[in-house]
């Protein structure tokens, strides 16, 4: 099952030929989860002190029903964003999908790719894992994995760094 | 004839220009080539710079003394120079020239030593593949220029030094906005010189190689220039505001409508004025080393764009430019970024669309724009845009948008950076896509809007293959094209 429920018409975005995604770590999900229950605490207080000040308790209530609101959309998407993400290697080209509103397919060149540099936070080396990211000469590429293991991480930079020095042609 | 340099290309791409537009200066009366000696540069012998450590022209170090003393005198020199008496200001009076001279001669010392000191701090030199600048006495700092990542060499005459026969010569290298190195000032004809060697190493030449020849293209006159720049619909429409609010506050004598007429007033010469002093006598000419620009009637700007440095093109063509068939040509330089990309990024500022497309081959070698056949958009999206369209060949992707200005945009599968299919949420509820074909970031963005997305993965595959087959057709890197 390629895709959970985000899957769209058409298959457009399905893994290519002969092959499937690979998928990042689960632990993507409970990295997202964990951000989002991390930014929406402070939220939650100040937005419920300062509704205090100006209103009755049903404003509190109502207030913090909305971040708990938010707080279960940011759990599902998480979900999804996960399901979503997938890279694969050919040949020529790495492919990287992604997007939960926004859908993305992005074919990298490994002749093209300028630098890739692995990045992780406290709380992504905390759970292990990294981010991937390619860089071309063109900003609007964007391609990036999170959510990766570190080891992985790691062996993919070598791997694309590898490849990309094969074929490196300038600009 | 050529010397080392190949034939150029075959003849003047798009044949004969189209009736009708023959400019008066086409052909024969083009600008004058490198001039053969430069004039003010006479105690010196013509300098290799491939060889050798060289300095800044001399008058560079007075110019810059000049400036400091002109900021000490505004700032400080000139009120040293009053004395209060009473109630009134007096000039010159004794013992303020007095104080004025025990001050100045000190900073006239300084600013002469500044500008010395910043003539001698800056050397450079052309050490095998890479061009050096050293700036700093005590301190040196050192900038690499590998010579086969120059994107684009300018050679700027600012208003200021044209009476002087000073230049500037701008160096640009892919790698962001600190990626250039800007000389000034040299003479003029030594920039020239260096511009030419700097091309030819570039190149994979001997440094000593004369001057590539070049072959005119096009010349916009004066007159078409103008006509472009004010019909275009915003201007038309600051016009009309302009007179509207002229006639109102003339017949009302409303000050209200007079301050609308000035403010409008201002923004016409903004953005008809200053595009042509800046494009003024633009003239685009063709050699080995690729496209020369030059234009300016203040400033004088002769741009040189070696061979695929360009990554992507748009051939513009706003509503009433349509009928007359004119077009405007703009590209992605990598070498240009910021203020500098949106000052560099024209190549053509208005011609026929036949010279257009001409030049569009030009840049992408065996690219005919019109001869790609474009598929129009899917209908189903919410796009009031019934002009998107898209299409392809072995050499070029195209993409068509714009209801009112038209732009038609082009990139090279060779020069693509990544392709990319994105789908929106309302896209993906009627089953559309689009597809981007990456480019540096610049004037220009290839994109396919609303396709059918299994068409947009198929588009997507196909643009991926025949860029892996164009990367690997041209294997040799750009650089180096003389090679």
């Amino acid at each position: 099952m390629p895709y959970g429920p985000a899957a769209p018409p058409g298959g457009a975005f399905d893994p290519p030929a002969g092959g499937d995604w690979h998928r990042v770590s689960p632990r993507l999900r409970w990295h997202r989860r964990i951000t989002a229950v991390l930014t929406a605490l402070p939220v939650a207080l100040i937005g419920a002190w300062w509704v205090h000040q100006g209103g009755g308790a049903l404003g509190v209530v109502l207030w913090l029903a909305l971040v708990a609101v938010s707080c279960a959309m940011a759990w599902i998407v998480a979900e999804l964003a996960y399901r979503s993400l997938g890279y694969a290697e050919r040949a020529e080209d790495l492919l990287v999908t992604s997007g939960v509103f926004v859908r993305r397919l992005v074919v990298v060149p490994y002749g093209r790719m300028q630098l890739v540099d692995v990045t992780a936070g406290l709380l992504e080396r905390w759970m292990g894992i990294a981010t991937v990211r390619l860089h071309t000469a063109a900003a609007a590429t964007d391609a990036r994995i999170p959510g990766l293991p570190a080891a992985e991480a790691a062996q993919l930079r070598d791997r694309l760094a590898q490849k990309g020095e094969a074929r490196s042609m300038g600009l | 004839m050529n010397g080392p340099y190949p034939p150029p290309g075959g003849p003047v791409p798009g044949g004969p220009p189209p009736h009708g537009y023959q400019p008066p200066g086409y052909g024969p009366a083009m600008p004058p080539g490198p001039p053969a000696a430069p004039p003010g540069y006479g105690q010196m012998p013509p300098a290799r710079f491939s060889a050798g450590v060289h300095r800044l022209h001399p008058a560079t170090a007075l110019l810059r003394a000049f400036v400091f003393w002109l900021i000490y005198f505004v700032l400080l020199g000139f009120p040293l120079l009053l004395t209060r008496r009473g109630e009134e200001l007096v000039l010159f009076a004794p013992e303020a020239v007095r104080r004025f001279a025990l001050v100045s001669i000190p900073v006239t010392v300084a600013a002469v030593v500044v500008g010395i000191w910043g003539w001698l701090a800056l050397r450079f030199w052309v050490a095998g593949d890479e061009l050096v600048v050293e700036t700093g006495l005590l301190r040196k700092r050192r900038r690499l220029i590998p010579l086969s990542r120059v994107q684009a060499i300018d050679v700027v005459r600012p208003l200021m030094t044209r009476l002087t026969g000073l230049a500037e010569v701008r160096v640009e290298a892919a790698g962001g906005d600190r990626a250039e190195i800007c000389l000034r000032y040299l003479g003029r004809g030594a920039a020239q010189r260096l511009r030419a060697e700097l091309l030819a190493l570039a190149a994979g030449l001997p440094g000593h190689t004369p001057e590539a020849p070049e072959q005119p293209f096009w010349r916009v006159p004066f007159g078409t220039l103008f006509l472009s720049l004010i019909s275009r619909l915003p201007v038309a429409a600051a016009g009309v505001l302009f007179l509207t609010a002229l006639m109102a506050s003339l017949s009302l004598l409303e000050p209200g409508f007079f301050s609308v007429a000035v403010t409008t007033l201002l923004g016409l010469i903004g953005s008809v004025i200053a595009p042509l002093v800046t494009y003024g006598g633009f003239t685009v000419a063709i050699s080995p080393d690729g496209l020369r620009l030059r234009h300016g009637l203040l400033e004088t700007r002769m741009q040189t764009v070696p061979p695929g440095r360009v990554q992507a093109v748009a051939i513009v063509e706003p509503v009433l430019w349509r009928q007359r068939g004119w077009a405007r040509v703009e590209a992605t330089v990598a070498g240009y970024a910021g203020e500098r990309q949106a000052l560099s990024s024209v190549l053509l500022p208005v011609a026929p669309r036949q010279v257009a497309v001409a030049l569009v081959a030009q840049v992408f070698p065996g690219a005919n724009v019109d001869a790609v056949p474009l598929l129009p958009a899917s209908a189903k999206g919410l796009s009031l845009d019934r002009f998107a369209a898209a299409g392809t060949d072995d050499v070029v992707f195209v993409t068509r948008r714009g209801l009112l200005c038209r732009r038609t945009e082009v990139i090279a599968h060779a020069r693509a950076q990544s392709v990319r299919l994105t789908s929106g949420p309302l896209q993906r509820l009627f089953g559309l896509g689009t597809v981007h074909v990456d480019a540096p970031s610049g004037p220009v963005r290839v994109a396919a809007i609303d396709r059918d997305l299994p068409e947009a993965r198929l588009i997507v595959e196909s643009t991926a293959e025949r860029a892996r087959r164009a990367r690997a057709h041209t294997r040799s890197d750009p650089t180096r094209w003389a090679r």
